[in-house]
């Protein structure tokens, strides 16, 4: 039994339960992430996830406009409060899925009934934060004093948690973990449980438990968007999941029906059947299909795709395949006689998959002797294979989807596809090696025009002056393939591409020596300007066409890893006008999803947090410093661990892992330098030199961190945690130092802004992660750790300012 | 007694008020929606280059309201695809439109077409050619829109439930076939029952976005595609953009 606010000493019981409840919070961020992902896609989880995540601002905003109601009741306020989010955390799911306020984001655009479901489900999800939140905050104000020591408390319980959900999604689906985690603020209430209130306490405990239990033991059926392809696969005759596993990877179903067939654009001159295969799905998304290998088949279906055209060219022994994802370009290049064939997946539960429960189903594919399959992320093993392994063919896969994909993953890092990483890509090569990439036929084009460009400046970082000699690339009725050759391509490969391409009834695109009407002889395009613009990439130095084009088309690099990332701020009025507003969204959904994201959140914690606590008169002077204090603190810190995930990304070679890595080690480390801070009894000297401190190691790390992270990268995998726990703990350590000193400062010099600077650094800290991603995307990396650094040297300005208003 | 006669003879003259009220409220609507088929034919398709005499007077004949969800029946003739359920669309009459007209229809033609979805494009086609061959995969989309067209009394229109990719070999060779629901790949066995010198079309992209149109074409034993641009041509660069 807790008392306040007479005994705001150290409490033990009281440390734990936070620590707890903090475990819960961000485990029930992650995981509602991974299942609001799972039943649509990772920006709907994005926007409400970042509408939620204001409950932290909400949570302060209410504090301050009833502070003293609120600290005469905390004794059983913050009991109760954790036990009420608990029970929302294991309710809020299974009420979002009924059926009167489910949302499809895909729709969301086109259909009006779909906004006041997805203001239902921010409302819903915004509940388990702003009680847990609040709990929280009025832990914070009550001890202001000790801060330092409830803060690692809550960092620690944090970044626990993150390390908790990815054993939990290992075994679990995420529909049960949500009860399962719902219990721990559960706990952390009965742990500080008052003897006011007991017996409501005691209700409220039962029925979440019965709640949490019942969920666990039967979850809510899941639907997922009848957009996904995992539904309109089942909607297929006979359609079956023949295979459902949680991983950490997200959930894999593997679905067989007999309509489900695979022959990404194969010709039209193919007249033999299209083979059967069972189709592996990665959160609801088409990952592959299940290749039938036969070593003695005449042919394999690739042969028939524009993908054939690296094998038609000359033989290929060596091969590696990025992205292999289930194997396909594997048993294509098996058939094709390669000698050997490393194939890179980052998902280790499909390769379990395909080694153990599907073997058969493959025909052991992924046992055959001249194939190795390497559990890596793409870029990762280019990385550190650079100068150790060389190839006569590198395949990258299909890009794009059949008819699109509404620009769904605009906004994922992708480093395989890099600048960069095809420069490691072209070390790898033999000297008669190509490098060979496919895409859907894009309309505008953009996908198509993207690989081409990072094709030609790979030529030109090369020395090569004549890129059309060394380029080929031919089309069917609906994908490309192109081929970049260290060496010129030679007169007998483009007779033998002509002769292909019209036995398939394909069109050569690129040859060193093509004729205009050969472009078009099979499938003749209405809009011809994809050739022009295609010529001029090829023949001028694309500064113009780079800068004036309606789409990113440049390259993507390391700085930028954002390949599909094609639209462009000042291009979107323009193709609104062309295309109308309504099908906006399906050109490029996710950047417009992360652009309303931010205005949103901008918009409500401005109009609900910021400004009216701003305005509210009992909160005294120095109301601009706090605001800039706590505001910077949020900024600052939100972009340094989306700069640091980014960077480590590229590192470890997952995201998952990196994410992880990060906002663990993260937490943890500034959970240390938050206990450390309560040693210090000069708060703001201190907060002002810590700010500072802080500010130069950005800039250190602006400097010298990427070729750090370059120059370890291929090293042992322990030298790779020493160097990632040392750069990511050194300034976490210090950036857990100035929330709980300028608290400190605040407790001593104006008690009345705490609760507003817990929501302040709430809401900008959401603000944070979408402005960071719309930099990132704009303006690259250099320019979020720059913004960060800025964001701390304005915090040391605040602090000098609440000196010269208050002192 | 008298009370109980008087309040039945209330309600006995409620009832042909009803009626005459039901009446008049079909005719408007039906009269609302006729006027909205005009306007899309005018607006959305001739104003946008269709010029075939018989696709415009399909297209004004063919109630697409009775082929959309009852929620949806207001946006029917909106210049936009709508959601069916089951992550299918009733395409945006423009599409249907063009598609119809492209093939140039002819009042003899037997004509294929692969993803019934809600009935409406069979409906209109039906209302130019002889016979239409409709093929559903998904059961109850395909159940739902053979009652529809039933109820509408379209009787030149066989629908069956069934996986498309065979085609329906018993009617081929077709004259035309229209795939409204494209795959990742064109089923062998459809381009094998399209005659020779007929014509295939077929939507790329996603429903819910600008479509380019694909032409596949059999001829001399050659098969060629054109992409085609429903929508107007547009720059992407431009310098000012």
């Amino acid at each position: 039994m807790i008392k306040y606010p007479k005994k705001p000493g150290f409490e033990p019981r009281l440390l734990l339960a936070l620590g707890l409840h903090s475990v819960a919070i961000i485990a029930y961020q992650l995981v509602l992430m991974q299942m609001l992902s799972f039943i649509q896609w990772h920006h709907f989880a994005y926007m409400i996830i970042s509408i939620a995540m204001l409950g932290f601002g909400a949570s302060g905003t209410l504090v301050v406009i009833a502070r003293k109601w609120f600290i005469k009741r905390a004794g059983w306020l913050i009991p109760m409060l954790m036990i009420i989010s608990g029970l929302a955390m294991a309710v809020t799911f299974p009420i979002s899925r009924q059926e009167i306020i489910q949302f499809d984001l895909y729709i969301l655009f086109t259909e009006i009934r779909q906004f006041p479901r997805l203001a239902a489900n921010y409302v819903l999800f915004f509940l388990p934060f702003f009680f847990g939140a609040l709990a929280i905050g009025l832990i914070f104000i009550i001890h202001a004093k000790k801060i330092g020591v409830y803060y690692f408390s809550n960092l620690a319980g944090s970044g626990i948690g993150g390390i908790l959900v990815l054993l939990m999604l290992s075994y679990f689906y995420p529909q049960q973990a949500f009860p399962l985690i719902a219990l721990l603020p559960v706990i952390s209430g009965v742990i500080i449980y008052s003897k006011k209130y007991k017996k409501a306490q005691i209700a409220l405990t039962g029925i979440s438990v019965a709640i949490s239990i019942l969920f666990f033991i039967r979850p809510p059926d899941i639907t997922i968007s009848e957009y996904k392809s995992l539904s309109n696969t089942m909607t297929l005759p006979d359609a079956e999941v023949i295979y459902s596993e949680p991983s950490i990877y997200g959930v894999i179903d593997v679905v067989s029906s007999p309509a489900i067939r695979y022959a990404p654009g194969v010709s039209l001159a193919f007249d033999k059947d299209v083979p059967v295969k069972p189709s592996v799905f990665l959160n609801g998304n088409m990952y592959g299909a299940i290749p039938k290998h036969d070593d003695s088949a005449k042919y394999n279906i690739h042969d028939y795709t524009t993908m054939a055209l690296p094998y038609i060219m000359n033989d290929r022994d060596s091969v590696l395949v990025l992205k292999a994802s289930t194997g396909t370009a594997i048993s294509h290049a098996l058939n094709n006689e390669a000698d050997h064939t490393d194939g890179a997946i980052e998902n280790k539960a499909v390769i379990n998959l395909l080694k153990n429960e599907f073997a058969g189903k493959s025909n052991n594919l992924f046992h055959h002797p001249k194939i190795n399959i390497i559990h890596q992320e793409s870029r990762a093993f280019l990385n550190e294979n650079h100068g150790k392994r060389s190839y006569n063919h590198i395949v990258l896969p299909l890009l794009d989807a059949f008819g699109g994909t509404a620009g769904l993953n605009a906004l994922h890092e992708e480093y395989a596809l890099t600048l960069e990483a095809f420069q490691l890509m072209w070390d790898m090569l033999k000297p008669n090696g190509v490098i060979t990439i496919s895409s859907w036929m894009d309309y505008p084009p953009r996908t198509t025009l993207k690989i081409f460009s990072t094709l030609c400046e790979l030529a030109k970082n090369n020395n090569i002056d004549n890129a059309h000699k060394h380029i080929v690339a031919i089309r069917s009725w609906g994908t490309i393939t192109f081929a970049i050759k260290k060496t010129p391509v030679n007169f007998i490969e483009t007779q033998k591409i002509r002769r292909f391409s019209d036995e398939k009834f394909f069109d050569p695109v690129i040859l060193p020596d093509i004729q205009p009407h050969e472009r078009t002889k099979y499938n003749v395009m209405e809009d011809t300007s994809f050739f022009d613009y295609i010529d001029e990439i090829m023949f001028t130095d694309r500064t113009d066409i780079y800068h004036d084009y309606g789409f990113h088309i440049k390259p993507a690099t390391d700085d930028k890893p954002y390949f599909s990332q094609f639209m462009r701020l000042r291009s979107v009025r323009y193709l609104a006008e062309v295309f109308g507003p309504a099908q906006m969204p399906f050109l490029e959904l996710g950047y417009l999803i992360v652009l309303m994201t931010f205005i949103q959140s901008f918009v409500l914690a401005l109009l609900f947090i910021i400004v009216p606590l701003f305005f509210l008169r009992r909160t005294g002077r120095g109301k601009l410093p706090t605001l800039l204090y706590f505001g910077a603190l949020g900024l600052g810190y939100m972009f340094v661990e989306i700069i640091l995930i980014q960077r480590f990304i590229l590192f470890f070679g997952h995201p998952i892992f990196a994410i992880t890595a990060v906002i663990s080690t993260m937490l943890l480390s500034s959970g240390a330098g938050s206990y450390f801070s309560s040693k210090i009894n000069d708060v703001t000297k201190s907060a002002s030199k810590v700010n500072l401190i802080i500010a130069g190691i950005l800039l250190l790390y602006a400097v010298g961190l990427t070729p750090i992270l370059e120059a370890t990268i291929g090293s042992h995998d322990i030298l790779k945690i020493i160097v990632a726990l040392i750069f990511i703990a050194l300034p976490a350590f210090f950036m857990g130092m100035p929330f709980p000193l300028g608290i400190k400062h605040l407790s001593k010099s104006n008690e009345s802004h705490i609760g507003w600077a817990w929501g302040i650094n709430g809401s900008v800290s959401v603000i944070a992660t979408s402005l960071a991603m719309l930099i990132a995307v704009e303006g690259g990396f250099r320019i979020v750790i720059t913004v960060a650094l800025i964001s701390y040297l304005l915090a040391f300005g605040a602090m000098k300012l609440y000196k010269r208003i208050i002192v | 007694m008298k009370s109980r006669s008087i309040s039945t003879f209330s309600f006995l003259s409620l009832v042909p008020m009803a009626i005459l009220l039901s009446c008049i409220l079909l005719i408007s609507f039906t009269d609302d929606f006729r006027q909205q088929r005009e306007q899309m034919v005018r607006r959305q398709l001739q104003a946008r280059g269709i010029t075939d005499s018989r696709t415009i007077e399909a297209m004004r004949n063919t109630e697409r309201h009775r082929f959309v969800p009852a929620g949806q029946q207001r946006f029917a003739y909106e210049d936009r695809p709508l959601p069916i359920g089951h992550g299918q669309t009733i395409s945006q009459p423009y599409i249907v439109a063009y598609m119809t007209q492209i093939i140039e229809p002819k009042s003899h033609y037997r004509v294929l077409e692969i993803g019934t979805g809600s009935g409406y494009h069979a409906a209109v086609l039906s209302e130019i050619v002889d016979e239409v061959f409709t093929i559903e995969i998904i059961e109850a989309l395909g159940k739902q829109a053979d009652e529809v067209i039933d109820r509408l009394g379209y009787d030149n229109i066989h629908v069956k439930t069934a996986d498309g990719y065979y085609g329906w070999e018993e009617h081929a060779p077709f004259d035309a076939i229209v795939v409204t629901a494209a795959a990742e790949y064109i089923p062998p066995p459809l381009v094998e029952q399209l005659k020779e010198g007929g014509k295939m079309i077929i939507p790329v992209g996603s429903p819910f976005r600008v479509q380019q149109l694909m032409l596949v074409e059999k001829k001399d034993g050659r098969i060629t595609t054109r992409n085609l641009m429903p929508v107007r041509f547009v720059p992407f660069r431009r310098a000012d953009n």
